[in-house]
């Protein structure tokens, strides 16, 4: 899009100010970021499958919650449980979990897969809740311990220390969100936004479609369990209401949308948007719903591309008409 | 009649009750699904906004029946702004897109709903002439439920007609295997598609007003219901009308007692339900591949 | 050699017969044109080989190895490619995209998730390639949706040969075109399939006759005659089941 150096320059810039952020700002915005940051990784996995595969995981809080609850709980049940290593249980846990639906999942599009979604994470949701005895119900799990951050014989990082974090974050989610953009740049990808345009067309180019579907959607619960176990290290509690619920999957939804699935940065926009209005406007606005589905509705009819289409558009303007860029940018 | 078996019947008496409704509010959502292949995520917040419609009429000019009236003829009036000024520009955009401003438009009452009228439950009485309880067989039942069953059944049987005897079904019908044909063949889709899910609104205002002197007023309703109607809907089957009745009215009495046996279990029942149902036959109930 | 066979091929829909005991023979190289008036069952007899449907009795075969029923993917990993009647290409990916898949696939190029698809040269190339010959290239980059209706039906042509089957299966491939666009289809249908066998579906008789090394007719879904051009011509039940057609 823009000049090479120009886009080497502003990554560096960029870095810069990653690296400086907290001692910028302080606890409490450092703290807004990890959330941004979170929120941003779940919301790209969401849009693995639907911006650029077409499919509608009209549930997709069953992983990121799943990643959440399952981080914790190692985190209480296995001794000396390292923080990788529950942070790999988030994403194991999840993975599974998209397993156990992917037979069914890979055989369906379109609104059956979305309300099959549905279904999945009420149910699961409804377990989450019942099933007193594992997940402490509504309350959730909490007060697990959160491990130091410990390369051996090196050095040993507290990660309740909000700085600390936050540098963890950045590289966990920071390689999470570069690897899902390689996949994107790969074959795979090509795959991927094919199936979007005409899946029954792959087949007839010699691509077995279904075992791509279930291959693509492990990888999103995959990585939307990594953001659910971040967050449950973040927060030490993690309960169905706010990781697990159709809130949350809601949310993610809204803020694919709002952000632009049409793009890989989309969402992340849209998490940085999301977030920022929750801060400035939680403590003013009471009726959430009823914004929510204001701005649903605007987005949708007004600015189906999102505000990642909307900073193509004024782009455009500013450096003039440039060859177009293809893969998933075509909304 | 001893006092248990009178308990039972009740009980059943109730769940055919609900089971009537749930059928009038999984029709509608069957018809626009149908139709126009949009899966309308409002359709039962349509529901809990006409009964809120109920409490609000009747409580401004005491008349349930002005309420009855007025109620679904205004849900209609508003599926048909929804249609005509939210979806038309939607549809080209894909199912996807349909169901995300559905989704908008629930979110949008759901909160309307909780702004204007509070979270509280909210009663509506049934009209003095029908508040009472029959002796029936030595068992006391509220009249009001059987009006509701009666007037469901009617409300029913008006449609059956309208689609299955009059040329407007017709074209309803002809609509719902091929629209793009009903279109060349001259007839006004997009004004057909307004009256499609007016009446299919309209269907569900007419069950939130009928049940709101039953199962009461408040932000809640959606959800139970919706969820109901959903399963409804997946399975019996869009083009099994028949097998929508009897799945309405199975989860109209399981609810009805169930919500003496099971209470804890029953929503993992019904999602697992769902679930299962979906995963086996994800095309045979939603008709096409996508 | 005989590289595609159908052995007693029957096909139902829900009771209504569509297919009668066709058992279609086609020599390998040759350029073989299956006719008939619409509703012979011309689709549904693509369909029925290339994987879409299963047929509800016989069986088909493939360089000799029964195929029946095989998924779609199956048959294009052994060499058989098929064209569509209605556009069918990837409208919002542009040409390039759209030839690309086809040379990924045929150089089996799958699941790779490790290396960037734009870095990989030899396939871009080869995908280059293939848009000059079909004389795309200059709308690379548009969006096959946008593309005229030539172009789309050149590139959905095309698709089916990317994979670089031997028996390209084509359906109505000038369907829709002008005189001038017909005879250009023919022309690059000539040159892109030379050494391939192709089976073309057609209703427009000179590119039947110009094309064709044999022919097959199809009526009410059984095979009425099959065999030469010249011997089609002069075929009597072909005359009489449709009067005049073959003058178009």
């Amino acid at each position: 899009m823009i000049n090479r150096k120009v886009k080497w320059v502003l990554w560096g810039v960029m870095l810069i100010l990653l690296t400086f952020y907290p001692k910028l700002v302080g606890p409490y915005f450092t703290n807004v970021f990890v959330h941004f940051a979170i929120f941003a990784l779940y919301a790209v996995s969401f849009n693995l499958l639907l911006g650029y595969t077409g499919l509608f995981s009209f549930g997709h809080a069953m992983y990121f919650g799943a990643g959440g609850f399952a981080t914790a709980l190692a985190l209480i049940h296995i001794n000396g449980c390292s923080l990788l290593v529950a942070l790999f249980m988030g994403f194991f846990a999840s993975v599974i979990l998209a397993m156990v639906l992917c037979p069914i999942v890979s055989r369906v599009s379109g609104t059956a897969f979305a309300m099959l979604h549905l279904a999945f994470s009420m149910l699961i949701y409804t377990l989450a809740l019942k099933l007193r005895k594992i997940t402490n119900g509504e309350d959730g799990v909490s007060g697990f311990p959160i491990p130091a951050l410990n390369i051996p014989g090196v050095v040993s990082f507290d990660m309740r220390d909000s700085t600390n974090f936050y540098y963890f974050v950045v590289v966990v989610i920071g390689i999470s969100l570069w690897l899902l953009w390689s996949f994107t740049k790969t074959p795979f990808g090509q795959l991927m936004v094919s199936i979007r345009d005409n899946a029954k067309r792959v087949a007839y180019m010699g691509f077995k479609v279904p075992q791509t579907k279930a291959m693509i959607y492990a990888i999103s619960a995959g990585f939307a369990g990594i953001a659910g176990a971040v967050l449950a290290l973040f927060q030490d509690v993690i309960a169905p209401d706010f990781a697990l619920g159709p809130g949350t999957s809601f949310q993610v939804i809204l803020i694919t949308m709002v952000g632009g699935m049409g793009s890989f940065f989309g969402p992340i926009w849209g998490s940085a948007i999301f977030t920022l209005l929750q801060e400035f406007t939680s403590r003013y606005i009471k009726e959430v719903e009823l914004l929510m589905g204001v701005i649903l509705i605007v987005v949708m009819l007004y600015f189906p591309k999102g505000f990642a289409g909307v900073l193509a558009l004024i782009g455009s303007k500013v450096f003039g008409q440039l060859p177009r860029k293809t893969t998933a940018e075509d909304g | 009649m001893d006092p248990i078996t009178a308990m039972y019947v009740s009980q059943g008496v109730h769940g055919l009750a609900y089971g009537m409704v749930l059928f009038l509010v999984a029709s509608g959502l069957t018809l626009i699904f149908g139709m126009m292949g949009v899966l309308n995520m409002a359709h039962a917040a349509f529901f809990m906004l006409s009964a809120y419609f109920a409490y609000q009429i009747t409580v401004s000019t005491g008349s349930f029946w002005l309420a009855l009236l007025l109620g679904p003829i205004a849900t209609g009036i508003l599926g048909v702004l929804v249609e005509r000024f939210l979806l038309r520009k939607i549809h080209s955009m894909g199912h996807v897109a349909e169901l995300i401003v559905t989704t908008g438009v629930m979110f949008v009452i759901l909160g309307a709903v909780k702004f204007i009228w509070g979270t509280e439950f909210l009663y509506v009485s049934p009209p003095p002439i029908l508040n009472w309880s029959a002796n029936i067989g030595g068992m006391v039942y509220p009249v009001y439920r059987l009006f509701v069953m009666v007037l469901t059944t009617i409300v029913l049987g008006l449609m059956a007609l309208i689609i299955f005897k009059t040329r407007l079904g017709m074209v309803v019908r002809a609509a719902v295997s091929n629209a793009a044909m009903v279109n060349a063949l001259g007839i006004n889709v997009p004004i057909l598609f307004m009256f499609v899910f007016g009446a299919g609104s309209f269907l569900a205002g007419v069950a939130g007003v009928t049940i709101a002197p039953v199962l009461s007023v408040f932000p809640g309703l959606a959800d139970q219901m919706g969820m109901d109607a959903f399963i409804v809907v997946v399975v019996g089957g869009f083009g099994s009308l028949g097998g929508a009745f009897l799945v309405a009215m199975t989860i109209g009495l399981l609810s009805s007692f169930g919500v003496q046996f099971l209470s804890q279990l029953a929503p993992v029942l019904t999602f697992a339900f769902m679930a299962i149902v979906l995963a086996i036959k994800p095309m045979g109930f939603f008709g096409e591949r996508e | 050699m005989i590289i595609l066979e159908t052995k007693g091929l029957y096909h139902d829909f829900k009771g209504l017969k569509v297919l009668f005991d066709v058992n279609l023979e086609v020599k390998e190289g040759e350029r073989h044109a299956i006719i008939g008036p619409n509703g012979a069952g011309k689709t549904t007899l693509f369909n029925a080989i290339t994987g879409t449907y299963m047929p509800s009795k016989g069986r088909v075969f493939f360089k000799g190895k029964d195929v029946t029923g095989s998924q779609p993917e199956q048959l294009v990993r052994q060499g058989i490619g098929r064209s569509f009647q209605i556009t069918s290409t990837f409208s919002k990916l542009t040409a390039f995209q759209n030839i690309r898949i086809g040379i990924l696939s045929k150089r089996g190029v799958r699941f790779n998730m490790f290396r960037y698809v734009d870095d990989m040269k030899d396939i871009t190339q080869e995908t280059d390639e293939l848009l000059r010959r079909i004389n795309l290239y200059d709308a690379r980059d548009v969006p096959a949706g946008i593309l005229s209706y030539g172009q789309q039906r050149s590139l959905e042509i095309s698709m089916a040969l990317a994979t670089d089957p031997d028996l390209v299966m084509l359906d109505e491939p000038s369907a829709g075109m002008s005189k001038e666009e017909t005879h250009y289809a023919v022309e690059l249908i000539r040159k892109l399939t030379e050494g391939k066998t192709i089976v073309i579906i057609e209703h427009d008789m000179d590119v039947v006759f110009s094309l064709a090394d044999r022919i097959t007719v199809l009526h009410q879904g059984t095979i009425l005659a099959s065999g030469l051009p010249n011997e089609i011509r002069e075929n009597q039940a072909v005359k009489d089941a449709y009067l005049g057609e073959m003058e178009e």
